[in-house]
């Protein structure tokens, strides 16, 4: 998934950097976005132990 | 004073770029030389400054090529605020695994604060930067020096040299993750040489 995401990023700025259509950009950096999201909720699956 | 603001803004953008570039560059350094590899959360906060970043990079890019209008900077300023606002919730869950006494937290510290701290002090400065930009919008549209400038040739080497740190990332990536489908919670080596 890590994989997915970095290069999805990297393709992104490629994309912005070539002039690529606005709708190519905000459609994969909103993926990129929801694939972060997605990834910290498989991460984060306790909950926090605040108390001593 | 009021001309001058479009220039500076756009310096400001670059400033944008240029700092999360050299944040990005050192922590691969300490990555590489020091050996610390990065936990899960440390790479999701990375995400959250190239995310954050390629908005700048887009309102940069569309400024040198002329197309940026005020309606497409405000799109570039909210992307930008919504890319660090989900940097920092990630930078505050491990600040917040790390914060009761006796916890030495995760990797070394830098001038005293881990790197997860730094983050998310540095995503809370682009959020206030973003907010300052939207304030004074009206009067500063970011405005892009002469094409084949020399100004206009070091933001140019601003924006590559991102996206070559956002490069070496996703080669590290592929060596650190292996085959595997997610980061292990603690990684102690590049997966892909040891499977």
């Amino acid at each position: 998934m890590d994989i997915i995401i970095l290069f999805l990023l990297l393709f992104i700025g490629l994309a912005m950097w070539r002039g690529a259509p606005r709708w190519l950009v905000l459609t994969c950096w909103f993926g990129a976005l929801l694939l972060m999201i997605g990834l910290f909720r498989f991460h984060v699956t306790s909950s926090l132990g605040l108390s001593l | 004073m009021k001309t001058m603001l479009p220039r500076l803004v756009f310096w400001g953008l670059n400033l944008w770029i240029f700092a999360y570039t050299l944040v990005l560059g050192l922590a691969l350094l300490l990555q590489f030389t020091l050996g610390e590899l990065p936990c899960p959360l440390c790479m999701l906060q990375r995400y959250g400054m190239i995310l954050s970043t390629l908005a700048a990079l887009w309102l940069v890019r569309q400024a040198q090529t002329g197309t940026l209008t005020a309606p497409r900077y405000l799109q570039g300023l909210g992307l930008g605020t919504l890319g660090s606002f989900v940097g920092a919730v990630f930078a505050s869950r491990q600040i917040m695994l790390h914060i009761l006494p006796g916890d030495e937290g995760y990797g070394s510290a830098v001038l005293g604060l881990h790197l997860y701290s730094w983050a998310f002090v540095t995503f809370c400065v682009v959020i206030l930067f973003t907010a300052l930009l939207g304030i004074i919008a009206p009067v500063a549209l970011p405005e892009a020096p002469a094409q084949d400038s020399p100004a206009a040739r070091i933001s140019s080497a601003l924006g590559l040299a991102f996206l070559a740190v956002v490069a070496t990332n996703a080669v590290m990536i592929v060596f650190l993750e292996g085959f595997a489908w997610v980061l292990p919670d603690d990684p102690t080596g590049y997966a892909l040489f040891g499977q």
